[in-house]
């Protein structure tokens, strides 16, 4: 290894960094805000649940039936057909940045903020 | 001289075909999508090592193109996916390769680097989401130690069969 190898592994690990500062101010933004189980079925999106709900949900995805557990404010895919298991090796989830992705399956678990949520409500006292 | 040539070329088709069937039935240790070893890069590596630019871009193709024909997932997602990982990777190695002082461990390291921004472009144009850019400082970050792997690899090949000839 020389100088010049040094320098661009230096550069992927800086922009590697950078890359995950957007994600990480968009997670505190949200840490407030009520939060909701976003399931994606090719692009389309099948299911919108509470995410302080505790429940077991079943969807039908490409491979067969997956099912997403919803429980202490986290959420997970417990059961699914695929190659690798990969979604559900990944385990439980509670923010918004890191979704649960399923590419055999073409199904995508997220957790988004609740836009509507208690913060935008203000009180006017007249 | 010239049909010598084209049969080492077959042959590190062949190879890097069987690295890549393997490297696909091997369980992952890390749970993250689109993490691999990269063990295929070894023999495009040392193409562009032994001869040049050309027979490591036609070795990498191939190798995409015959293996998918082999899993039969020809010009499916996972397909498109892996052709446009190749491409990226193998453009980078060989930029990386002639225009700076990079080692192969450096030009190693920019092409499974780039294989990652390669597979998460076309995830994005294909799947039309923009999800797995959360995972790509992972996956960058995890593509230095495997581009050293492979780089290591690839070095003791190229010693290896340039004290024979």
């Amino acid at each position: 290894m020389n100088k010049a190898d040094k320098i661009f592994i230096g550069l992927v690990v800086i922009s590697a960094i950078l890359l995950y500062i957007p994600l990480f101010i968009q997670d505190s933004q949200n840490k407030h805000k009520q939060k909701e189980v976003v399931v994606d079925y090719q692009n389309e999106e099948i299911l919108r649940v509470d995410l302080n709900k505790d429940e077991t949900y079943r969807v039908q995805a490409s491979l067969g039936e997956v099912q997403i557990e919803v429980k202490d404010g986290a959420v997970r895919v417990e059961k699914e057909t695929s190659p690798y298991h990969l979604c559900s090796i990944q385990g439980w989830v509670k923010d918004t940045g890191r979704p649960i992705i399923c590419l055999p399956n073409e199904l995508v678990v997220q957790i988004e903020a609740n836009e509507t949520g208690e913060d935008d409500v203000d009180t006017v006292i007249q | 001289m010239k049909t010598k040539q084209m049969m080492n070329i077959t042959m590190l088709i062949a190879i890097s075909i069987l690295f890549h069937l393997i490297e696909a039935t091997i369980p992952l240790p890390l749970p993250i999508p689109g993490f691999k070893l990269g063990l295929a890069n070894i023999v495009g590596l040392v193409a562009l090592y032994l001869y040049n630019a050309k027979v490591m871009l036609s070795v990498n193709m191939m190798r995409v193109l015959l293996a998918s024909l082999m899993r039969g997932i020809l010009f499916s997602p996972g397909f498109w996916l892996s052709l446009c990982g190749v491409l990226l990777s193998s453009i980078a190695a060989i930029c990386a390769k002639r225009n700076t002082s990079m080692t192969i461990f450096g030009v190693s390291c920019a092409s499974s680097a780039f294989h990652v921004v390669g597979q998460v472009i076309a995830v994005t144009i294909i799947y039309n989401q923009f999800l797995m850019g959360a995972l790509l400082p992972i996956l960058l970050l995890l593509s230095i130690p495997t581009g050293l792997l492979t780089g290591f690899f690839a070095n003791q090949v190229l010693k290896r069969i340039q004290t024979e000839r």
